[in-house]
């Protein structure tokens, strides 16, 4: 019977040299772009899980750019809905209540907006990148998963 | 590795560093293997790393398998490369081409067999890791200068190598890779 690969030692070495070389070959940027990410890590809010996709939805007619795009989250006591058009975010925080809403790309810039007593809110530029949103009131935070893309 | 993901979820930042160490040639080889550019693979490699923060730290079991799976499927939605979409989103048009997706899957399998050893590799001793990189290197480094290099005679690099290449085969995910390869 045939010596697999990996009971053979130089073929083994030969592996691992293939192996590090493929490493070295990784560009040093992606490799500290994907350590700054760490810096997204979120612990104190609670995640909504998206449970609603327009854009999903849509894919199966092939409808084209345009409309809105709705978002529903929710976690277990909580719902964000979300409205993207091509140039606002309309989005609504259930059970209603007062709050900030804070919209974060995944580039590093953030945006905050106050959610009214309705648990409305919105802001007024549409997240072209990957974003997220969390909405801060007296019950705590919550917030959605990273999203792409904008309207579609 | 489910300690360093545990670490990581604490908010250990030089757990989550090794992690990347040891995954991203992963994706970013997978990304080569589905032939996206630069930006789609930029585009790709954000989103397995935020849904991995978001998701899987709470999860830490599985992670490798998890990474590939994510990552592939990212690919997938942003690969212009046809023979993949004919093969795995409409097997009913295969009849029309033959099936040049072959290198892809063996990329692929490539990938994951290149991350393992990599990964067993990162947790060796140090004595292990610098004796390894010297053997590996291209042209490989002469006895003498490894001899140099470690302190130890010629005549006990031959058993030391030995010793750290099955110290290799034990790391966790270098056996769970001789396991899948039926050994």
């Amino acid at each position: 019977m045939e010596t697999p690969w990996w009971a053979d030692d130089e073929r083994l070495l030969a592996a691992l040299g293939q192996a590090r070389r493929a490493a070295d070959e990784v560009p040093p940027e992606f490799v500290s772009a994907a350590k700054v990410a760490f810096l997204w890590r979120d612990v104190e809010a609670e995640l909504a899980a998206l449970v609603y996709d327009s854009a999903l939805d849509r894919e199966l007619v092939a409808v084209t750019r345009g409309g809105q795009r709705v978002l529903i989250f929710r976690s277990g006591t909580d719902t964000i809905e979300a409205e993207v058009g091509p140039e606002t975010l309309l989005g609504q925080l259930l059970p209603p209540r007062p709050g900030t809403a804070e919209r974060q790309l995944a580039t590093g810039e953030a945006e905050t907006t106050p959610i009214d007593e309705a648990g409305c809110f919105v802001f007024s530029s549409a997240p072209s990148g990957t974003f997220r949103i969390r909405c801060r009131s007296q019950e705590g935070v919550v917030r959605t998963p990273w999203v792409t893309g904008g309207p579609r | 590795m489910v300690s360093l993901v545990r670490r990581a979820h604490a908010g250990d930042k030089d757990a989550w560093d090794e992690i990347v160490e040891r995954y991203a040639p992963l994706v970013w080889a997978t990304c080569r293997a589905f032939r996206l550019s630069r930006d789609e693979a930029d585009d790709v490699a954000q989103t397995v790393w935020l849904a991995l923060l978001d998701h899987r730290l709470r999860e830490p079991a599985a992670l490798p398998g998890w990474l590939a799976t994510v990552t592939r499927r990212e690919c997938g939605r942003r690969s212009a490369s046809a023979a993949w979409q004919r093969t795995h989103l409409k097997p009913w048009a295969d009849h029309d081409a033959p099936a040049d997706d072959a290198p892809v899957d063996r990329e692929l399998l490539e990938a994951e067999r290149n991350t393992a050893l990599y990964a067993g590799f990162r947790q060796l001793g140090e004595r292990c890791r610098t004796l390894l990189s010297l053997l590996v290197r291209l042209p490989p480094a002469p006895y003498e200068e490894i001899s140099a290099t470690l302190g130890i005679p010629v005549g006990s690099i031959g058993p030391t190598r030995g010793r750290c290449l099955a110290e290799l085969r034990r790391r966790p995910e270098v056996a769970a890779l001789i396991r899948s390869e039926g050994g």
